[in-house]
């Protein structure tokens, strides 16, 4: 794990898992099957064999993971049932309300408001946090004069911030996509900075050898070198800036997922509110995936590190 | 003569010279711009700190700081010790954690701040809803990091003590608990983080006590100077709480066995 795996930094909140070389589970369980699929056509005259006990395993796991899944929504049924008052979500309930919500303009309205948010802020503080990442990383100047600051926020609860930011901004989206921002912003600016910072030091000597101009050296090394912990960072922003964006909804009232749910659940409607909490869900998952999807394709060099 | 040790010396003063100039730059700055913008948007720093010292005379900030921390020391010691079981127990029984690990990434990746609307219609106000929120919030780290450092124990350890016919509770003893220590400190110092958020949230939505409520109170009147006192006050208990999870963390990475 040569480049990737030093020293754990200082703030790496869940970072470990892509430091040390492994990506999040949900990739490990996508990949395991394929990886060992791989079998029948490589070399060895006993792959049949194990083709055979590869698929027999497989097959292992996908039947126990259907009866965890099963025994999960059965219990909650049953629970929900038995001990709770009728309006409180249930598996049969939100199935019951699929394609009322499915049909219904507000909830995609809803949707649409909440994942652009979300959408609009990562890209903002994609940018932010690679410039002042890699600055920091780079300059060490600047890196002890901001790095109080940096690492306060990071270690801070950022949704405390939500209340003043409504007295600043309203109770208005504008307010939602600051939350946004900082929320994701600071975990990119974290893992950038560990990426800049941990650049051998060969690579900008041969650069210099060679009289590279310094923009040179910044676009075609330095960021390019530090682009794996950049998805490390959004990696980690996307999470909490979903929270960022539910907590900003519930308070400010604002159109969006979050207010949708808390607005269904004082109406007693909570198989319509579990909807869009699976939506939230699906979308962290798909961006996560993308993510590592992409460091998969275009980054291979960093996976076998 | 500028041997060595005068250019080191000469780097210390420029270090100690940078962090001096990003806390006098920001110091300026917050005292500055509270002076020149309306009191219900900031304030100045100064006032920000009279503020804090209102706060702390008329008992509301020790109040909420002791409701919000046994909310929050109840909430992450159960994440703890409900997530180093758990984690353990998945990575010993490799059946039971396929099964459902597709179903602990979903509910990792859930934000759970969006689940308290759902607690609030469920169970009501309280301390318990909020220490499960709390819960929920740091449980998964530790879940995911103790499992981590479990499932990646040397299987030629294990083999050794079996060779010398160690006993289960040996090998628990000095094998299984040393090597998923470090791992698990890890998840703890991440559960330190994500559960005062969870913390704070909670305390937004379900509760007439705590930092959280307070902020809110504060908000809902324009009271800029007692909000920014207790952000302040906020954000210092984050540092202290992840500088306390880091030194947990070095001190058992000692020990970590790293190949």
């Amino acid at each position: 794990m040569s480049a990737t795996g030093r020293n754990l930094p200082a703030a790496a909140g869940a970072l470990p898992e892509v430091r040390q070389g492994q990506r999040p589970s949900v990739m490990r369980m996508r990949l395991a099957p394929g990886r060992r699929a791989g079998g029948p056509n490589g070399p060895g005259e006993d792959s049949g064999v194990e083709a055979e006990a590869a698929r027999r395993e497989r097959t292992q796991v996908f039947l126990a993971r259907v009866a965890a899944g099963l025994g999960i929504l059965v219990l909650w049924q049953a629970c929900a049932a038995t001990l709770a008052p009728g309006y409180i979500a249930r598996p049969l309930g939100i199935l019951g309300q699929v394609p009322a919500v499915f049909g219904d303009q507000s909830f995609w309205s809803a949707a649409g408001s909440t994942l652009l948010a979300v959408v609009e802020g990562l890209i903002i503080a994609v940018v932010i946090g690679t410039v002042i990442g890699l600055i920091m990383g780079r300059l060490r100047d600047v890196d002890r004069a901001l790095r109080l600051y940096v690492d306060s926020f990071y270690a801070m609860p950022l949704v405390a911030l939500v209340p003043l930011l409504t007295v600043w901004f309203g109770y208005t989206p504008l307010t939602r996509l600051v939350v946004v921002v900082i929320e994701a912003v600071l975990p990119i600016i974290f893992s950038v900075a560990e990426g800049a910072r941990s650049l051998p030091a060969q690579f900008t000597d041969v650069a210099r050898t060679y009289r590279a101009p310094w923009w040179r050296v910044w676009a075609g090394i330095v960021l390019p070198a530090s682009l794996p912990y950049l998805l490390g960072g959004i990696d980690l922003a996307i999470g909490r800036a979903l929270v960022g964006a539910v907590v900003a909804e519930f308070i400010a009232s604002l159109n969006g997922l979050g207010y949708y749910i808390l607005f269904n659940v004082r109406s007693f409607q909570e198989n319509r509110a579990m909807l869009a909490l699976v939506l939230l869900v699906v979308f962290a998952l798909a961006v996560r995936g993308l993510v590592s999807l992409f460091v998969r394709r275009e980054l291979p060099w960093y996976r076998a590190g | 003569m500028t041997g060595p040790r005068a250019r080191a010396a000469l780097s210390h003063w420029r270090a100690l010279l940078g962090y001096a100039v990003g806390i006098a730059v920001g110091v300026v700055a917050w005292q500055l711009i509270g002076l020149h913008s309306a009191n219900f948007v900031f304030v100045p720093l100064t006032t920000t700190l009279s503020s804090l010292g209102s706060l702390i005379s008329n008992g509301s900030l020790p109040n909420a700081l002791a409701s919000s921390f046994s909310v929050y020391a109840v909430g992450v010691a159960l994440a703890i010790v409900v997530g180093a079981v758990t984690g353990v127990l998945f990575a010993r029984r490799a059946l039971l954690r396929k099964a459902f690990e597709p179903y602990l990434v979903a509910l990792y990746a859930t934000p759970m701040v969006a689940l308290i609307p759902f607690l609030l219609a469920l169970i009501g106000y309280g301390f318990w809803p909020k220490v499960i929120v709390v819960f929920l919030f740091s449980y998964f780290p530790v879940e995911f990091a103790t499992q981590r450092g479990a499932q990646s124990i040397a299987p030629e350890l294990l083999d050794v003590a079996r060779a010398f016919r160690t006993s289960e509770r040996q090998i628990w003893r000095h094998v299984v608990i040393p090597y998923t220590l470090p791992y698990l400190m890890t998840g703890v110092r991440q559960a330190l983080a994500r559960g005062l958020v969870g913390m704070i949230s909670a305390e937004f939505f379900l509760s007439a006590g705590g930092l959280g409520s307070l902020l809110i109170t504060q908000s809902e009147q324009f009271d800029t100077g007692d909000m920014l006192a207790v952000t302040l006050i906020i954000t210092l208990i984050g540092v202290i709480l992840m500088a306390i999870g880091r030194t947990f963390e070095r001190r058992f990475a000692r020990w970590r066995v790293t190949s």
